[in-house]
């Protein structure tokens, strides 16, 4: 039985290096990888242009992110655009600072408030000590940090739980789906049902291939963008929920590769599950959105329990493997179902 | 080696296939199995080879009921020809080879090399992907694939197909050697001719029955028309009233 199953990774492997499956894995590394360090934590640094006139040198020396200039009328060029914020400092030395925001409306009352704070609090950083004392809980007083993360790491850690789940569960899905389209094509499925091969075998092989495939790919992806320190702290966490989701996704692949005659509603049947299936998950997750039903919805925990994984939080409950454990052991048995039926059909 | 009682099968209600069929083929035998394509040849086939299951009647193997027999065993002494070559493209035919031959106990394999060189394979495609072989090689890949664990029951469905003439002779020497070897053979064809040539008796199925069953000479002789020996086919729509190609 060891045996059997060594030779059909061999073969599997084979099939999947033929495929390309892994080179497409690899050029989804690089590219997730270079999108998060050359281009995400880059962007979100500067959210609007924030510039300052102060005639009397009231201020002193410019805050980072502020740009001086030097007349009213050059203030006023700055903003006419919409969307940068201009601070015109009034008053004498001795009488405090008296900003006067200046901007043009972009038309979005409550993005015009947040402008207006985030030039204010560009003004009156936490740890200037020159600066007024104020409530903590002022409306436009800065938020208090939570955890240890830096912005940075934040970004990092939630792209990489959205990249990572986005691969196992569209790319992983097509890669083991198109494997297999390609032995039902040349009807070799059909040749095991004559040889004494076990059918569970033929299965487990092509998983064990794409989730430790998967978990190659999750590692590296880790630790390449949290960096080798954070990467390996949150790596157990995230390994395990990787695993859970890439099984489950492989075996949906594999049986709707074996029940479906074709690619083309193969495809059919991806779009649907990447559009309206995973997209309202996304929606909830990453945005204000609200869905009462999407409680229900396993992609979501699958996705919660995969970005808390990233910030270290525990909210997988026993229940919850206890719910993985029993799909995937259903979705192996409805893929034994149908490799069985494909087996049977007519040559 | 092989005995059927009363076999019986339907693809749903409406959908009848085998409607009892009762036939044996003896130990060392070349059986031929014709019909058009529909008939119930493939079904046969399938039940016979332990992939279809759910059917009506008796059928036993090696002298074995299918119903209580190991499937993996039964398995181990059996090779399947199927009418189209099903093989790995993206591997090289010994490599397809090696592969299957890992599921059987390795006293039963037979040497790869030994087997594409009786089947005259080229030399300079042995390592090359089955995808740039021409259609009678990858016959003959499936063919060695068949022989591969020196099977005591031989299923072959339309053997011959796709292969040029010297070809065709070629594997009809096999499957005579075979047979010498003490194999039996149960052969699946449209091809008439082969049939003839081959086979110990045969067998005429349509819609699901037997509708003859003897040896080919016995056959053309029954069947005598105006003192001239009828073709086997000539024989069969006499008795089917269908060609073989409906």
């Amino acid at each position: 039985m060891k045996g059997n199953l060594v030779t059909f990774l061999r073969k599997d492997f084979r099939l999947c290096v033929s495929g390309k499956f892994f080179l497409l894995a690899l050029g989804s590394l690089i590219l997730y990888s270079s999108y998060i360090n050359l281009v995400y934590v880059k962007l979100d640094q500067e959210i609007f242009p924030v510039y300052r006139y102060d005639p009397g040198k009231v201020q002193g020396e410019c805050a980072a992110g502020v740009t001086d200039v030097g007349s009213l009328e050059e203030l006023e060029a700055a903003c006419e655009d919409g969307y940068s914020v201009g601070l015109h400092i009034t008053g004498d030395p001795g009488s405090g600072r008296k900003p006067e925001i200046m901007m043009v409306s972009c038309g979005v009352e409550s993005l015009d408030h947040i402008r207006e704070a985030y030039a204010r609090a560009l003004l009156f950083p936490e740890d200037r000590e020159d600066g007024p004392k104020r409530d903590s809980r002022d409306a436009l007083g800065q938020a208090g940090i939570i955890g240890t993360n830096t912005r940075e790491m934040k970004s990092r850690r939630e792209i990489t739980a959205e990249f990572l789940f986005f691969e196992l569960a569209a790319v992983g899905f097509l890669g083991l789906a198109s494997m297999l389209f390609k032995e039902k094509q040349m009807g070799v499925i059909r040749v095991h049902a004559v040889i004494p091969v076990s059918r569970v075998l033929f299965i487990l092989s092509k998983l064990v291939l794409i989730l430790l495939s998967d978990l190659l790919f999750a590692a590296l992806l880790t630790v390449i963008n949290l960096g080798m320190k954070e990467g390996l702290r949150v790596l157990p966490g995230v390994l395990m929920q990787a695993g859970i989701l890439s099984l489950v996704m492989a075996l949906i692949g594999f049986l709707c590769a074996v029940v479906l005659p074709d690619f083309k509603q193969f495809s059919l049947i991806y779009l649907v599950l990447a559009v309206f299936i995973t997209t309202p998950v996304f929606l909830v997750v990453q945005t204000g959105v609200e869905m009462d039903w999407m409680r229900f919805h396993p992609m979501y925990h699958l996705f919660t329990a995969m970005k808390n994984a990233y910030f270290q939080i525990s909210s997988a409950q026993g229940i919850y493997y206890g719910v993985c454990a029993a799909a995937v052991v259903l979705l192996f048995m409805a893929a034994q179902w149908g490799l069985d039926r494909e087996m049977k059909k007519e040559g | 080696m092989i005995e059927v009682k009363n076999l019986t099968f339907s693809y749903g209600k409406d959908r009848q296939a085998l409607h009892g069929l009762d036939f044996t083929v003896e130990d060392g035998e070349i059986f031929g199995f014709l019909g058009p394509n529909g008939s119930g040849k493939s079904t046969t086939q399938k039940i016979l080879t332990g992939i279809l299951t759910g059917y009506g009647g008796r059928v036993s193997l090696f002298g074995q009921d299918m119903g209580a027999a190991h499937t993996q065993e039964l398995l181990e002494k059996i090779g399947v020809l199927f009418e189209f070559p099903y093989l790995y493209t993206n591997l090289s035919a010994v490599d397809n080879l090696r592969y299957f031959a890992s599921f059987y106990p390795r006293e039963r394999v037979r040497d790869v090399m030994e087997l594409l060189d009786k089947l005259e394979f080229k030399k300079d495609y042995l390592k090359k992907p089955v995808s740039s072989y021409s259609k009678g090689m990858r016959q003959r890949v499936s063919m060695a694939r068949a022989l591969l664990n020196s099977p005591r029951l031989l299923f072959l469905d339309e053997p011959i197909s796709g292969l040029d003439p010297s070809g065709a002779v070629l594997f009809r020497r096999i499957i005579e050697e075979e047979r010498r070897n003490g194999t039996t053979v149960f052969l699946t064809t449209h091809n008439m001719m082969d049939a003839d040539l081959l086979c110990d008796r045969v067998a005429f199925i349509s819609n699901g029955n037997i509708a003859a069953l003897d040896t080919p000479q016995n056959l053309k002789k029954q069947n005598c028309m105006d003192s001239k020996e009828p073709t086997l086919e000539e024989v069969f729509i006499q008795y089917t009233g269908r060609g073989l190609e409906e």
